[in-house]
């Protein structure tokens, strides 16, 4: 039974709403994170103001990491016969396009740290080469979503190319551990000590940071899946229109 | 402060502003094409259905109702499921 038209309307509105509300929350929150990040915590003892930067580029490497993560549970959801819906194949590309733009931030932001910390724009570390091995993968992925073919072959695939450019991001996250690192080892929580060497404001600071940016995360996506819907909506229509011509010409001769 | 830090925080939020920016302001340039297409659609089907004097077209009626819905309401939450 389709869904009655009031409903719908309400729905969506609803949703239109909800986005709005997400979108100043998200923007107060990334202006409040960029205040306390530049002009109330205090200089590192060891990096000077030069760790205000990290109030931002660990937060882009968390959205890249669960941009991704929802990019790969879409596409599972996609593969499996139960759950395939149009919906999944627009999440995962969605999501994938704001995980890639997440990731370049988060390289260009390291390399800005990294100049001055350590002499060099870039070094080819296991975390930052795995990293942009990411950026890579993701750029591929999306360059294969815009490979004309057939609808479904187009996703199934896409699907696929997803799950194993996924691979990258454990690691990624781990090469810190497993190889010998110029990267710092985690800070906010080492899985090996279980300790955090972030304290008080900077701590908050940098916890208000993840929150923004993940909520920018959410807003981005949104929108972008939004517009992939309008985008298929509108080859739908294209092929309307010309098949609507068509016959009024088959009728009009 | 620091230059670094600056452009640091200056690249990051540049980007996501334009980005962000650009997403609504193709949207919004997605949502007046699908308008203009479904006005289109229904003028072509209603071309057919004057040239058959009174006969419907049903096909075209039905896309235009589709179309006019999400005119109206912006796009929709209601996800067209495939075929497998």
């Amino acid at each position: 039974m389709s869904t009655p038209p009031r409903a719908v309307q309400s729905g969506r509105a609803a949703v239109a709403v909800a986005l709005r509300v997400l979108g100043v929350t998200a923007l107060v929150g990334v202006a409040a994170t960029v205040w306390l990040g530049l002009f109330v915590t205090p200089p590192d003892e060891f990096m000077g103001n030069l760790v205000r930067l990290l109030y931002v580029h660990p937060p882009m490497a968390w959205v890249a990491f669960l941009a991704y993560g929802v990019a790969s549970l879409a596409s599972l959801l996609y593969l499996w016969p139960r759950t395939r819906a149009e919906r999944f194949d627009r999440l995962a590309g969605a999501s994938a396009e704001v995980g890639v733009v997440f990731t370049g931030l988060t390289l260009v932001s390291g390399s800005i740290w990294g100049r001055p910390t350590w002499g060099a724009w870039w070094v080819w570390d296991p975390l930052l080469t795995t990293t942009a091995l990411l950026f890579v993968l993701y750029l591929g992925y999306l360059a294969l979503r815009r490979v004309p073919g057939e609808l479904h072959v187009r996703a199934r695939r896409s699907a696929i190319a997803a799950l194993i450019a996924f691979i990258d991001v454990p690691i990624v996250y781990l090469s810190v551990e497993w190889w010998r690192s110029l990267h710092q080892a985690p800070t906010v929580l080492n899985p090996t000590t279980q300790k955090t060497y972030v304290h008080g404001s900077m701590a908050w600071t940098l916890l208000l940071g993840f929150v923004s940016f993940t909520l920018v995360y959410i807003w981005l996506t949104a929108h972008r899946y939004r517009l992939a819907e309008l985008q298929d909506l509108e080859d739908t229509e294209g092929l309307d229109v010309a098949l609507a011509e068509r016959r009024a010409e088959a009728v009009a001769g | 402060m620091n230059g670094y830090v600056e452009a640091g925080y200056v690249v990051v939020l540049g980007t996501l502003g334009t980005y962000g920016v650009t997403l609504v302001a193709r949207e919004r340039s997605a949502r007046r094409r699908v308008g203009a297409g479904s006005n289109k659609a229904r003028n072509a089907a209603g071309a057919g259905t004057s040239a058959r004097a009174g006969t419907s077209v049903p096909q075209g009626d039905a896309s235009a109702r589709e179309h006019r819905a999400v005119e109206e309401e912006g796009p929709g939450s209601a996800p067209r499921a495939m075929s497998p």
